[in-house]
C-alpha cells in the first residue's frame, strides 16, 4: 500500500551535497510492519520525512517514486499532502518533549488534527479527543485533556502523541524512534499500545529505530540501512536467524548478551563513513570484514537470496566467483 | 576482602525550594539510605530508570556532590572526614567518564589540556612532560599521539568517549565512576568502547561503578549489579544470579520489559501500570508497593529492609 521506488533525499549544505537516502525502495503491506533500522545518520528518520514532505528547507526529494494507495506522494500538491497528512498517514516522532506544542493544552493539541481533517462539531471534537485519550489508556481522561505538556510524564506525553497520530484513525502510521526517550518500563507499556491499536485498526506501521531488540518483538518485515542505503531487506525471522550482510551480521553480534559475559563483543571496525566523503563503491567496504577485489568499485545491486529476503553485497549472486 | 568502597546508610536529599523567600518547602529524596560495597578488581553495575538517584550515587561516591548524611569510606579512609587538600590528593585515586561525550569536554580546550588538565592539578607542572603523559595514555585508548592538539569538535562520538576514558585514566586511578558512558553511542561504536573499556581495566587494574539504564549492557560487564527504585536499593546480587533469577518484583519486571533480539522469543511480561511517582513525596513503606503486581497491606505499612534471600542475593521485598 505503501511503495517506495529508488527514493533519493539530497540535502544541500554549505559544504557539499549529502545524499541522505539514495536511492531507497521499500514496500509496506496493509496491516504490516516494517522495521526500519540503522545507526544514526543512516537516512532512516529522513525517508520517514520524505514520505510527509515533511522535509527542512535544505531538503529535497531529487529523485524516485513514494506511491501511496497508487498515487505519487512526490508529485502530489502541498493542498493534497495536507489533506494525507495526520488522516491517511501521521507520525509520532521521538522527542515527546519537543514535539508538542508548550503552550496549548493538550486536549486542543489532539482537537486540531481532528477539526483539521473530520467535520464534527465542537461536542463531537471533545467528545472524540476523550475517546482518544481513553483509546491510549490516559487514566482520567476527561480532566488530562486540560493540562499542558510539562504537567505530563514522558510516557503519558508518548501517548498524547499517540493519540494525535491515531485520532483519524490513519490507515499508515509512521513512528520515527517513538520509545527511544523512554524508560524500559514505560517502553513496554507504549510498544503493547501501538501493537493493540494496529491489530484493533488494522493500520500498517512503518516502525523506526536503532533498536534490534525493539524490531524483533515489533515487525514482520525488517529492512536495514547503512549510508543512505538499504543493504539488506527480509522478514524478521530471515534476518535475525540468516542475516546475510556482513553489516547485519556485525550488528547482530554487537548486541551485549548473557551467554557472552566477559568476553570481548565483536564489534565493528573503524566508523560510518562521513556523508560528503562517502567510499567507492560498497559503502560498507571499509569496514567490512570480508570485502574483496570487487567491492570498491560499484554499490553492488540487491540481489533476491530466498522468498522476499533480498541482499546488497557481493558475497552473493554469482558474482561472487567473479 | 576488604571492599574499595564501603556505603553505609547513605542519603542524599536536594532541597526543594519555594514561596517568595525560596525557602526549602521540602526535600528531594535522590538517594534514600543505600549501602553497599565494592571489592578491589569488581565492575558493580547500577541500574535503574530515569531518576532513580544512579547517577548521584555515582557523583555522592566522588564527593562530587556532599551527602546529607551517611558514610562512604575508599581504599581504608574516611572519604567524608577529609579536608580540601586530602581530598584533592585522594580524588587522583578515584575518576569519572561522564555520559554525553559531546557535553562533557571543553570545546575551546584541545585534547592535550583536556586530558592533562589532571595531571597539572595534581602538581605536574612541566608542558613537556605533561604532554608525553597524554600521548602515552592516548594510545592505550586507541588514538593517535597526533591527536593532541586538536580540539573535541573534530572527533565522532565514539572517539570522544575515548578521550574521556583517557582524562579519567592519565591519573591512574584504582576506582572509575562510568555514569552510562555508552548511551549516547551507536551499536556499533558502543561495543568498540565496552571492549576497550574491559581492557583497561585488566592492564590498569581498576574497579569500575558501572552505571547505565541499559540492562543488556550492565549485563554484560557488571560482576555484580545492584538495582535502584526511587532512592533505594532494591535488590544486588551476583550479575549471572539477577538476570537469572531475579528476586524483587520491580527487577523481574524491569528484565521482562526490556525488547529481546529474538523474533521468536515470546515472553511472559510484566507490564507495570502507570510511572514512577515524585522522589519529593515517594509513597509509604515500600516505595514500588503503589506499581508492584504483588503488593499487599504490610508493603504500604512497613519498609522492607534489604536483606539476604539467598547466597549472595540481597532484595528488599516482604514476599521474595
Amino acid at each position: 500500500m505503501l511503495r517506495l521506488e529508488r527514493l533519493q533525499t539530497y540535502f544541500k549544505t554549505a559544504d557539499g551535497l549529502v545524499k541522505a537516502v539514495d536511492g531507497v525502495d521499500l514496500a509496506l503491506r496493509p496491516g504490516g510492519i516494517l522495521g526500519l533500522v540503522g545507526e544514526s545518520g543512516c537516512g532512516k528518520s529522513v525517508t520517514a520525512l520524505s514520505i510527509l514532505r515533511l522535509l527542512p528547507r535544505s531538503g529535497h526529494i531529487v529523485g524516485g517514486r513514494i506511491l501511496f494507495e497508487g498515487q505519487d506522494l512526490t508529485a502530489a500538491s502541498e493542498e493534497e499532502m495536507r489533506e494525507i497528512r495526520g488522516n491517511a498517514v501521521s507520525m509520532i516522532f521521538q522527542e515527546p518533549m519537543t514535539s508538542l506544542n508548550p503552550v496549548f493544552t493538550v486536549g486542543t493539541q489532539v482537537a486540531e488534527v481532528i477539526r483539521q481533517h473530520l467535520h464534527l462539531s465542537d461536542r463531537e471534537v471533545r467528545a472524540r479527543v476523550i475517546e482518544m485519550f481513553e483509546l491510549v489508556g490516559i487514566p482520567d481522561p476527561s480532566k488530562r485533556v486540560r493540562d499542558y505538556p510539562h504537567q505530563l510524564s514522558g510516557g503519558t506525553r508518548q501517548r498524547v502523541m499517540i493519540a494525535i497520530a491515531l485520532a483519524c484513525n490513519p490507515r499508515v502510521l509512521i513512528a520515527d524512534e517513538p520509545t527511544t526517550a523512554l524508560d524500559v518500563t514505560i517502553q513496554a507499556q507504549i510498544l503493547e499500545l501501538m501493537r493493540e491499536l494496529q491489530r484493533k485498526n488494522r493500520m500498517a506501521i512503518v516502525l523506526i529505530t536503532h533498536d534490534l531488540g525493539v524490531i524483533a518483538e515489533m515487525a514482520d518485515e525488517v529492512a536495514v540501512m547503512y549510508a543512505g542505503k538499504v543493504v539488506e531487506q527480509g522478514s524478521v525471522d530471515q534476518i535475525f536467524d540468516n542475516p546475510l550482510h556482513p553489516y547485519t551480521r556485525g550488528l547482530l553480534a554487537s548486541i551485549p548478551s548473557l551467554a557472552a559475559r566477559g568476553r570481548p563483543l565483536s564489534a565493528i571496525t573503524g566508523t560510518v563513513p562521513h556523508p560528503l566523503n562517502l567510499p567507492p563503491g560498497c559503502l560498507f567496504a571499509p569496514r567490512c570484514p570480508r570485502a574483496f577485489a570487487p567491492c570498491p568499485t560499484a554499490f553492488p545491486a540487491r540481489m533476491e537470496q530466498g522468498a522476499g529476503h533480498d541482499v546488497a553485497c557481493y558475497l552473493y549472486g554469482d558474482r561472487a566467483s567473479a | 576482602m576488604t571492599p574499595l568502597v564501603e556505603v553505609r546508610d547513605l542519603v542524599k536529599h536536594f532541597p526543594v525550594r519555594g514561596g517568595i523567600f525560596q525557602r526549602q518547602v521540602a526535600a528531594l529524596k535522590a538517594v534514600d539510605g543505600i549501602t553497599f560495597d565494592i571489592n578491589p578488581g569488581e565492575v558493580l553495575g547500577l541500574v535503574g530508570e530515569s531518576g532513580c538517584g544512579k547517577t548521584t550515587t555515582g557523583r555522592l561516591l566522588l564527593r562530587l556532590v556532599e551527602p546529607t548524611s551517611g558514610r562512604i569510606s575508599f581504599d581504608g579512609t574516611d572519604l567524608l572526614a577529609l579536608g580540601h587538600r586530602q581530598l584533592k590528593a585522594t580524588r587522583a585515586q578515584m575518576q569519572i567518564v561522564f555520559q554525553d561525550p559531546y557535553a562533557s569536554l571543553d570545546p575551546r580546550l584541545p585534547v592535550s589540556e583536556i586530558v592533562g588538565e589532571g595531571l597539572s592539578n595534581q602538581g605536574m607542572k612541566d608542558r613537556r612532560q605533561r604532554d608525553a603523559t597524554v600521548a602515552e595514555i592516548l594510545e592505550k585508548v586507541g588514538l593517535h599521539r597526533y591527536y593532541l592538539n586538536r580540539y573535541p569538535h573534530e572527533f565522532s562520538g565514539g572517539q570522544r568517549q575515548r578521550i574521556g576514558l583517557a582524562r579519567a585514566l592519565v591519573l591512574r586511578p584504582k576506582f572509575v565512576v562510568a555514569d552510562e558512558p555508552v548511551s549516547a553511542l551507536d551499536v556499533s561504536i558502543q561495543s568498540q568502547v565496552l571492549n576497550l573499556m574491559a581492557e583497561l581495566k585488566g592492564e590498569f587494574g581498576l574497579t569500575y561503578l558501572f552505571i547505565s539504564h541499559n540492562l543488556g549492557v550492565v549485563q554484560h560487564v557488571s560482576d555484580r549489579v545492584a538495582v535502584m527504585y526511587l532512592g533505594k536499593i532494591v535488590e544486588l546480587a551476583d550479575s549471572v544470579d539477577l538476570y537469572r533469577s531475579p528476586k524483587h518484583p520491580y527487577t523481574q519486571a524491569l528484565l521482562s520489559a526490556v525488547p529481546l533480539p529474538n523474533p521468536r522469543e515470546k515472553r511472559q511480561r510484566v507490564i507495570l501500570s502507570g510511572d514512577v511517582p515524585s522522589p519529593v513525596n515517594p509513597p509509604a513503606g515500600c516505595h514500588f508497593h503503589t506499581r508492584c503486581p504483588l503488593a499487599r497491606r504490610v508493603c504500604a505499612e512497613l519498609e522492607p529492609p534489604l536483606e539476604l534471600k539467598a547466597s549472595g542475593h540481597l532484595a528488599a521485598c516482604h514476599f521474595a
